[in-house]
């Protein structure tokens, strides 16, 4: 069996060069390595700028590692051609963390949800593409009517329903979730919480899944890694990390933890 | 003895959209307590952010307020003239936008956009703004804030970028916080020290906080009074303690129910059936109705009250005569 990812002593390092004084490193990534089997909900946890976002953009192309290895179904991604890595992009889709900024304001819901397929030329016949646009909607759970409006007439957890819906869009195998349902009220959140676990279960998806509550990976997650100052400090299974923590930094986001009950 | 400082009374609203106008809160009315924090939670487009944009008049050009009043200082804001409102804008009512990415300018550095709130409402010399800058950046838990004044904004984390917001918000201590969700970027940790440094200023220096925010959990950490919106109506308001302990209406009961827990793995999370309304949906009754699993014939034909007893509200016939 392939893993979906498997990323390998990766490094990354943003440089800034201004015009005037000296150039300045900054070592995001320092060393990752973690493995995402087929099928598996990998859960990535972390503090705020610890480099999450960075080894998303790193492991789906966006940004260039530094050193290191990203596989993904087996395939080293370094030197990838831009038709290899449009193959790629269709097993491997992506959510982000901000709702509001991962959609074009200027498209409408059908265009917005057209364009993967459009790119893939799927359901070309008009009336496939419609009953398939209206079942993915349906997937997320918001009403056909949605098709012909804009971005910004939706509140937050809506345009990240619509997100979702996209990366569903091309039926991918991997999907990586940068923080898909912080922006989520609760109800909606065990919504696509439910949701993602099912997909996942009937398409055998695997998921790279980035969050910062602790309980949201509890549920979603089989294995965890938590990661402080672009490494990784503790990496287990999700049963493991919430019954038996070990690193000292696990144990203090733990005990950081909000909660209704412990009022 | 508790004091109001902004009262919101019976506030409609609706946008003008091609299908019409569509009415999204319907008769909103609160009290902030001085010197206290009110959590507004609520579902996913019930109207928590337009009712904080109505607040400060930062609505898009679309919304029409159709009806009430925020008080403030004895003063409705809705009436108040441009130039009034923006020595109140950011001085007097601080406002932390739901939306961090889009909301800092891109163009300019960290640092250049913090002395410019800064500037922009007092006089202060162009050290001292600096100083007060690293100041406000460590408060909000950036480590090397002197060297990262010069980052611009893509150079910043998601939760950076909304630490930054905050730091914004609170560079000139307002009497009002209006935070829309300020943590929902931020890890634990981070949260926990927002957390705690808005709980300080509040007692510090008196600071009353409308905290908008669909986390509970979060809510029920630094809430003195919670608001539950629904569909643009509030359904239940208590003291934090209470609601948190007892809610009484079956809509905060499914919100507490659906969430997921870090003390034990669940296989599937408990929902609250439906889907909320869409604002122009037509209900004749509790607008809540067709998704509670406590309704009876009469929550479908009229729109129940909110029933006050002991020091909360609740929109529900099951609270009749209790
Ligand atoms: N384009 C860039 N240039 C320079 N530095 C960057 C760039 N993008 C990110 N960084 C820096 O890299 C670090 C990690 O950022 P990243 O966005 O990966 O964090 P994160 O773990 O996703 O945090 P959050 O939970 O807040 O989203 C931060 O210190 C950030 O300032
Ligand atoms: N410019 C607009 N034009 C038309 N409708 C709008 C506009 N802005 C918001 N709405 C509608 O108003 C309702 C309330 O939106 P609002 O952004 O206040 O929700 P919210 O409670 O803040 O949700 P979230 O938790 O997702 O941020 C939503 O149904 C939304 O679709
Ligand atoms: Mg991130
Ligand atoms: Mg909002």
């Amino acid at each position: 069996m392939t893993n979906a990812i498997v990323v390998k002593q990766l490094y990354k390092t943003y440089e800034h060069k201004p015009w005037l004084g000296t150039k300045t490193q900054k070592e995001v990534l320092q060393g990752i390595d973690l493995t995402l089997p087929r099928g598996k909900v990998l859960g990535l946890v972390g503090e705020s700028g610890c480099g999450k976002s960075t080894l998303c953009k790193v492991i789906l192309g966006i940004e260039p590692a530094t050193s290191g290895t990203v596989l993904i179904n087996g395939q080293n991604t370094s030197g990838l051609s831009v038709r290899q890595w449009r193959v790629m992009r269709r097993q491997m889709q992506v959510v982000f963390q901000d709702p509001y900024a991962s959609l074009d304001p200027r498209f409408s819901v059908r265009k917005l949800l057209s364009e993967p397929l459009d790119i893939h030329g799927l359901y070309a016949h008009k009336q496939d593409r419609e009953e398939y646009l209206r079942e993915l909607l349906r997937a997320v759970q918001l009403d056909a009517a949605f098709l012909d409006r804009y971005p910004h007439e939706f509140s937050g957890g809506q345009r990240q329903r619509i997100a979702i819906a996209r990366a569903l869009a091309l039926n991918p195998q991997i999907l990586i979730a940068d923080e898909p349902v912080s922006a989520l009220d609760v109800s909606v959140q065990a919504q696509i919480l439910n949701l993602l676990k099912e997909i996942q279960r009937q398409r055998n998806l695997s998921i790279l899944f980035v969050t910062h509550d602790f309980a949201v990976a509890r549920f979603l997650c089989d294995d965890i890694a938590v990661m402080q100052n672009g490494q990784i400090v503790e990496y287990t299974t999700a049963e493991t990390l919430f019954e038996h923590p070990q690193a000292a930094y696990t144990k203090k986001l733990l005990a950081a933890v909000p909660s209704v009950e412990g009022r | 003895m508790s004091e109001p400082i902004l009262q919101v009374q019976d506030l409609r609203l609706g946008f003008a959209t091609d299908s019409g106008s569509v009415p999204v809160l319907h008769g909103l009315s609160y009290t902030l307590e001085k010197g206290k924090v009110l959590a507004v939670v609520g579902e996913s487009g019930s109207g928590k952010t337009v009712h904080a944009l109505s607040l400060l008049k930062l609505l898009p050009p679309n919304a029409r307020i159709e009806g009430g009043k925020i008080i403030y200082q004895g003063k409705n804001l809705l009436t108040m003239k441009e130039s009034s409102l923006r020595h109140i804008r950011g001085k007097k009512i601080a406002m932390i936008f739901q939306d961090p990415g889009s909301s800092l300018n891109p163009v300019l550095t960290i640092g250049e956009q913090l002395c410019e709130t800064l500037h922009a409402h007092q006089k202060i010399s162009k050290t001292a703004s600096r100083k007060r800058a690293v100041e406000l950046l460590t408060q909000v838990g950036i480590t090397d804030a002197e060297k990262r004044l010069n980052d611009y904004p893509f150079q910043f984390s998601g939760g950076m970028c909304q630490r930054v917001m905050i730091a914004m918000a609170l560079a000139l201590s307002p009497d009002i916080l209006i935070a829309d969700e300020p943590t929902t970027a931020l890890d634990v940790t981070i949260q926990a020290q927002i957390l705690t440094l808005i709980k300080n200023l509040q007692k510090q220096n008196g600071m009353s906080v409308i905290f908008i925010t669909h986390n509970l959990a979060v809510a029920a950490q630094i809430a003195d009074e919670v608001l539950v919106l629904y569909a643009g109506q509030c359904m239940e308001q208590a003291p934090a303690a209470q609601l948190f302990s007892r809610p009484l209406h079956p809509y905060t009961q499914g919100l507490l129910g659906s969430l997921a827990s870090v003390r034990q793995k669940t296989d599937k999370l408990s929902v609250i059936a439906g889907n909320p309304p869409r604002p122009g949906d037509k209900t004749e009754g509790c607008p809540f109705a067709a998704r509670c699993p406590k309704a009876f014939e009469k929550c479908y034909k009229a729109c129940p009250p909110l029933y006050e007893q002991a020091g909360r509200s609740t929109r529900c016939y099951l609270q009749e005569g209790k």
